[in-house]
């Protein structure tokens, strides 16, 4: 046996969403269970949160997703470095400083990374930062500000406006340069995101469409100077800043037999193609409730939950993960929205179909203020809700869209923002067979249908 | 656990829970003060119509109180980008200190419980009646004057459900 090698029962490798809610269950359920984390980043901190942080909303301590003495407390042992190889056959994972650590079970919760768009200079340049990590982007970024007034946003997916909104509080001129035909491409509809196109306009931050970068402009290994466009345009500016998606981080994985396709592919307990072997998080391509094949749905809720069902089943305790859904709520510049489903994807990153859907409905109070829903075959498919009135108990739309229920009953009241459970408990005990968590049985059992 | 249940065959929907909800979570708790004070947010739970037709017969009642079920695993945990929604010992809580109003909590949870104002807003088991008893305990539960509002565990409750009511308004203290 390899001197070196350090046994231990469960590696998590990661430490964010995925990664922390996993042990968290793993300890629950197992007090003396040796496990063991490695990461790159000593803190555990919110990725969401910072935009906010970006804008000088929040400090440091407020990110914080978990106390300092996290890995302490739960009796976690931890090796801040990075894991660069895995032998699936020894069951060893290798870490940077050259030792290796054995496990029984492991957790991959590597999480993703900004996918940099393909542009000349975009590696070479200085301050040109993406926004994932809080030391290497957002510290560093904040600690750029000094030297710029003019930023430009690649990307008009929602971390690069949360970015574009940041900077503009900072004080910076800020434009948003975006490759689709509107912004949001991948959680809106395109009369929706010219809402928010117009909001950001209104509030001093221009979003160009259609707006391709072709080069960085500036020197080696100094500072940006600019942005050229496919059409010869010229954006001048000291900041960039990435906001164009993630892509799943494989690097530990690319010598290994674990089926993968854009993500590691995970079954419905969320392990993958080696039964010790597990994944949770960005990382994992996991069951999609809408389309109904394997997909990454890069989002905080996804990776908890994901992270809490791989757990279970690494101790054993069957546990179906029934599936992610594209799924967000953001607020910019005061109007919030929560978007979910299917009904407005244009293709991502995996090809594949974008949404389909044969009904829409749609109720509009007032300008800019409305909900929208997407149906198929009478099936809830997809919905937006812009503004404070038509977000209030957006779950019921949510919970509806995820069980499958034939919602030709209820259309109209689907658009009233009045809707309630109580309104919906009939439907709710037609379908119960759907319905199986234990409040919503008792539910059922309450009203007596 | 102590959780709140509701029987629809004695809810009238009187929404007095729903003022007695809005008072407790004010700071003077007292209805006439809080008006004045304009600090008289949204009650945390409501009462609900059952279905379309509030007199449908197939259903046990016409309406019910309900709020957050404080249910685990809880969606809005696992939703919550700041770990402002949190379990403390069955209940789930949000700190509202650390709350951003991000309304990812609101996308998530199946009984649309929480109420966005500025912060998540959502049952919080009264946390300033700790130290009182039986009705007392909860709000909601002592300002029900049919009893329709119950706290306990649900098997009780069930015993509850299981004896019959012959005309809802005799209970109407």
């Amino acid at each position: 046996m390899n001197p070196k090698a350090k046994s231990a029962s469960y590696v998590i490798v990661g430490a964010s969403a995925a990664g922390v809610t996993a042990a968290e269950a793993l300890r629950r359920y197992d007090a003396g269970a040796e496990i063991v984390m490695v990461s790159d980043e000593r803190v555990i901190y919110s990725r969401p949160l910072l935009s906010y942080y970006l804008a000088g909303k929040l400090d440091e301590d407020q990110l914080l997703y978990r106390p300092r003495d996290f890995f302490e407390r739960y009796k976690i042992k931890t090796l801040f470095t990075r894991a660069v190889g895995l032998d699936t056959e020894k069951s060893q994972v290798h870490l940077q400083d050259g030792t290796t650590v054995a496990y029984d079970k492991l957790l991959l919760a590597t999480g993703s990374s900004p996918r940099f768009p393909t542009v000349e200079g975009i590696r070479q340049r200085g301050g040109v930062f993406g926004l994932r990590k809080l030391e290497e982007d957002a510290k560093a970024i904040l600690s750029w500000l000094p030297k710029a007034k003019r930023a430009v946003v690649l990307g008009g997916g929602l971390v690069g406006l949360k970015a574009a909104a940041a900077l503009k509080e900072r004080g910076l001129h800020v434009t948003v340069l975006v490759d689709s035909p509107h912004a949001l491409s991948q959680m809106l509809d395109e009369s929706s995101a010219r809402i928010f196109e117009e909001i950001f306009e209104r509030n001093g931050v221009p979003i160009r469409t259609k707006a391709k970068p072709v080069a960085l402009l500036g020197k080696n290994n100094s500072g940006v100077e600019g942005v050229q466009l496919a059409s010869g345009e010229v954006f001048a500016c000291d900041l960039v800043v990435v906001g164009k998606g993630v892509d799943p981080n494989l690097e530990l994985l690319e010598d290994t037999k674990l089926r993968k396709d854009y993500g590691v592919f995970v079954d419905d307990y969320l392990c993958t193609s080696i039964e010790n072997i597990y994944a949770a998080g960005d990382v994992a391509q996991a069951r999609d409730v809408l389309r109904g094949e394997a997909w990454i749905n890069a989002l905080w809720p996804c990776a908890v939950e994901q992270g809490r069902i791989a757990a279970l089943n690494m101790l054993g305790q069957e546990t179906v993960y029934r599936g992610s859904m594209r799924q967000n709520s953001v607020q910019f510049f005061g109007v919030p929205v929560i978007s979910a489903g299917l009904a407005v994807l244009t293709p991502g990153p995996l090809g594949g179909r974008s949404g389909e859907h044969d009904e829409t409905l749609e109720f509009r109070p007032a300008p800019g203020i409305y909900r929208k829903i997407f149906l198929k075959d009478e099936t809830i498919v997809g919905f937006v809700l812009v503004g404070d009135l038509p977000i209030e108990r957006a779950g019921l739309l949510r919970i509806l869209m995820d069980r499958r229920v034939n919602v030709a009953g209820v259309k109209e009241e689907l658009l009233e923002p009045g809707l309630d459970l109580g309104y919906l408990l009939p439907l709710i005990a037609e379908n119960r067979e759907q319905f199986v968590e234990r409040e919503f049985r008792e539910l059922v059992q309450t009203v007596g249908v | 656990m102590e959780r709140l249940f509701c029987d629809p065959r004695r809810c009238v929907a009187c929404r007095a829970c729903e003022i007695a909800c809005a008072v407790e979570h004010t700071s003077s708790k007292e209805l006439f003060a809080a008006v004045l004070n304009g600090d008289l947010g949204p009650p945390r739970r409501r009462v609900q119509r059952l279905g379309a037709n509030p007199f449908r017969v197939a259903i046990g009642g016409v309406a019910l109180s309900l709020g957050c079920h404080h249910c685990d695993p809880a969606p809005c945990v696992d939703a919550c980008i700041t770990s402002a929604m949190h379990k403390v010992n069955g209940e789930t809580v949000c700190d509202l200190d650390k709350c951003v109003g991000c309304w990812m909590c609101v996308m998530s949870c199946p009984y649309g419980a929480i109420t966005p104002r500025v912060k998540a807003l959502k049952c919080d088991l009264c946390p300033d009646r700790k130290e009182r008893r039986e009705s007392a305990r909860y709000a909601c539960v002592e300002s029900c004057p049919t009893d329709a509002l119950f706290a306990g565990r649900f098997e009780d409750f069930e015993s509850v459900l299981a004896r019959p009511i012959e005309r809802p308004w005799e209970v109407v203290r």
